[in-house]
């Protein structure tokens, strides 16, 4: 076909230059296409973060109010063991002043990581009328601090692990809904009341339990029946007991959850309730934290928002005014080149050419360089979305309260002492790495961009000559 | 052939206003082989764009076989081109990315012709220019009068009625300008053509039919045109 040919001739006559301006394109079509990519991997690490902490099939999680942190001199919380840095060593100590010294012993605590909510109120919100399911659940850190024999000025760490009492009538929802079973079993109903535990894979792994081993929560003894596993950058709970263990640990600080439960799990009735739901319950639970997911990452920080923030305001910019100016140069380049032809385009409307022959000429040539550097800014876009998974750091969401930690100066304990809360509420961090994804959408966006950038250069560079009247082509001098 | 009536043309160069033809009445016979000489900057080159429904007059009417070319559209007037006027210009003006051959079915593509006529016809013309082994020759491999054959070529291919060649030996060692001339004589015998012809060059003007001089705008017919000696002018 002549008009194939003629196209064809002309690109390779000026190669350089429908090179510079398919990379101009490919340039600014790639950056969109790794912008788009790196903000799809974003989106997507961010939704894999929000299902992490808030488990499959929950909706909206009702949590007591979070205890708050110690302030220097103020009393410690009720139950809390108050242990101070002597002039001996470590000691406790009671209101009377009798002290014991706590020098190679060790002091476990077991912290409810939210205030109780009573069954009766946890009812209400399973009455709901847009609550699908409801089950309750009890979050609890277990900390224990083994203080040394010798060097008293030595502050040891606290070692923590959470524990999770789950409702195994419904574990549908709550902790152990995307659980899988890696070895022994889960709870049955006939374990409702016993002192079994089910671990996390990663927690038993690294204190080498297995099923049939002996774990102590609460100064209780814990058999392990079963080890699951949780989906990859998921934060769980270290062990789950059955909620009717959790609810009858005694030495709960800052109060026993006898018939209560911390946290409570709602399945919506439909995507639509979650809204509606979120205001009942809050109505109904005056006090409580009601979260839902898109809460959650409102309040969540970390990389993961850092790297949302940057692709999505500075990144596309960029491939905007990118863009821009591969448009600009597109036109500007075409329209020389343009000018260039002019007497051969008079030539051809001498021999009988129309016009539109001619502007379909030099649309085709740009449309071609269009399409040219769609295909090398869709390249240039995986290499990018490539690159950015091979050198991105893994990215890190953090949501939750207060960890346990040091305060110093306490009421009544003497000058100099250091105080130490155990226990406390831990903070979430869920790690993912980021991984582009480049879709079949954002590919036709590409190729669209780049042609259209074609197109525009192509309109640009042949209006002129559309315009001109053949004498007048006819004269300009090559 | 032609009927030019009163024709003047103006162009306006910034504030001025510059006559390049004036008030130009003259008849071209069919199959008629004009050759108009003058100096540079006198005309030829604007009567023949008038000739060829290049430009427009400001003044007059120029007719081609009865039609008024001012008088119409500008897709009328391609099309006018594209069938009946074939050009010849002093650069050749032969499109560089393309071959011989594929210049001279250049001139084919608007009358719609299809890819095997066109074929046999782009030879065709290219045999009767001479150059049928040189069709895939880009023009930068052809000498100045090859370059110049091919342009005739793509004028004659589309068997105008009509050839117009402005200073077709302009860029031309003498032994080529005496080859070129007598391809264009030659084939305005064969073919019946109507030539216009715009030269500087008298050796070239004297063997034309009928020869014209432009002074400042204004043509003068030296030598009218007698009967043709080859076959009859079409009609």
């Amino acid at each position: 076909m002549f008009f194939a040919k003629y196209l064809r001739r002309e690109l390779r006559h000026r190669m350089r230059q429908a090179v510079f301006i398919a990379l101009g394109l490919a340039l600014g079509v790639g950056l969109v296409v790794t912008v788009s990519a790196a903000s799809a991997g974003v989106k997507t690490a961010q939704s894999k973060v929000l299902s992490a902490l808030y488990g499959v099939g929950t909706d909206v999680t009702v949590t007591g109010a979070a205890p708050s942190p110690p302030k220097p001199g103020q009393a410690p919380p009720k139950g809390a063991q108050l242990i101070q840095m002597g002039p001996n060593g470590p000691e406790t100590c009671t209101s009377s002043g009798k002290c014991t010294s706590m020098a190679g012993k060790t002091q476990e605590n077991v912290t409810s990581n939210y205030a109780g909510i009573s069954a009766s109120k946890m009812a209400a919100a399973a009455r709901l009328r847009d609550v699908a399911a409801a089950a309750g659940g009890i979050t609890l850190s277990d900390t224990s601090i083994t203080f040394p024999k010798s060097d008293p000025d030595a502050l040891p760490q606290p070692v923590s692990y959470t524990v999770d009492g789950v409702d195994i009538s419904d574990t549908s929802l709550g902790p152990l809904s995307s659980a899988s079973l890696t070895s022994g079993h889960s709870f049955t109903a006939a374990e409702s009341d016993s002192y079994v535990a089910v671990v996390d894979s990663g927690y038993g792994g690294a204190h080498d339990l297995k099923v049939g081993s002996v774990i102590t929560i609460d100064q209780a003894k814990y058999t392990v029946i079963g080890i699951v596993s949780q989906p990859q950058g998921s934060n769980p709970p270290d062990v789950y007991v059955p909620l009717a263990r959790a609810q009858a640990m005694s030495s709960v600080v800052p109060t026993d959850l006898k018939d209560e439960v911390n946290t409570i799990y709602l399945t919506a009735a439909s995507a639509a309730d979650i809204s509606t739901v979120s205001k009942e319950v809050s109505a109904l639970l005056p006090g409580t934290t009601v979260t839902t997911a898109s809460s959650l990452a409102s309040e969540a920080t970390g990389s993961v928002n850092s790297a949302a923030s940057l692709a999505n305001s500075l990144g596309r910019w960029l491939s905007v005014l990118v863009l821009i100016a591969a448009f600009a140069v597109a036109s500007l380049l075409t329209m020389a080149a343009v000018a260039r032809r002019a007497r051969e385009f008079g030539t051809l409307k001498a021999i009988g050419w129309r016009s539109r022959r001619i502007v379909g000429q030099v649309l085709g040539e740009s449309v071609a360089l269009g399409i040219a550097g769609a295909a090398a800014g869709v390249g240039l876009g995986f290499a990018g979305a490539a690159i950015i998974a091979a050198i991105a750091p893994k990215l890190h969401e953090t949501t939750g309260g207060n960890s346990g930690q040091v305060a110093s100066g306490s009421s009544g304990a003497p000058a100099g002492a250091r105080m130490v809360q155990i226990g406390g509420n831990p903070t979430h961090t869920v790690a993912v790495q980021l991984h582009p994804s480049i879709t079949p959408g954002v590919i036709v966006l590409a190729v669209v961009l780049a042609v259209a950038g074609g197109l525009l250069a192509g309109v640009i560079g042949s209006w002129r000559i559309s315009q001109l009247r053949p004498a007048d082509a006819l004269a300009r001098v090559a | 052939m032609y009927k030019l009536t009163g024709v003047t043309k103006l162009y306006q160069k910034g504030r001025r206003t510059v006559p390049a033809v004036r008030d130009l009445s003259l008849v071209i016979g069919d199959g008629e082989w004009l050759a108009v000489q003058g100096r540079t900057g006198h005309g030829k080159s604007t009567l023949l764009n008038l000739l060829g429904g290049l430009d427009r007059p400001t003044e007059g009417s120029v007719e081609m076989d009865g039609t008024d070319l001012g008088a119409l559209r500008e897709t009328r007037l391609t099309r006018l081109r594209a069938e009946s006027i074939g050009f010849v210009f002093q650069t050749f003006n032969l499109v560089p990315t393309l071959s011989a051959a594929e210049n001279v079915e250049a001139a084919l593509i608007p009358l719609g012709t299809g890819y095997s006529a066109r074929g046999k016809r782009v030879a065709a013309a290219l045999e009767q220019v001479g150059l049928a082994d040189r069709g895939a020759h880009l023009p930068t491999e052809l000498s100045g009068g090859q370059q110049q054959r091919v342009a005739i070529a793509r004028a004659l291919v589309k068997d105008p009625k009509v050839l117009l060649a402005d200073e077709p030996t302009g860029n031309l060692d003498e032994d080529t300008r005496n080859e070129i001339i007598g391809l264009l004589e030659r084939l305005w015998r064969e073919r019946g053509l109507t030539l216009v012809l715009v030269t500087h060059d008298s050796s070239v003007a004297r063997r034309a039919q009928s020869a014209g001089l432009m002074n400042k705008g204004r043509l003068t017919i030296r030598r009218a045109a007698a009967p043709p000696a080859g076959p009859s002018a079409r009609s």
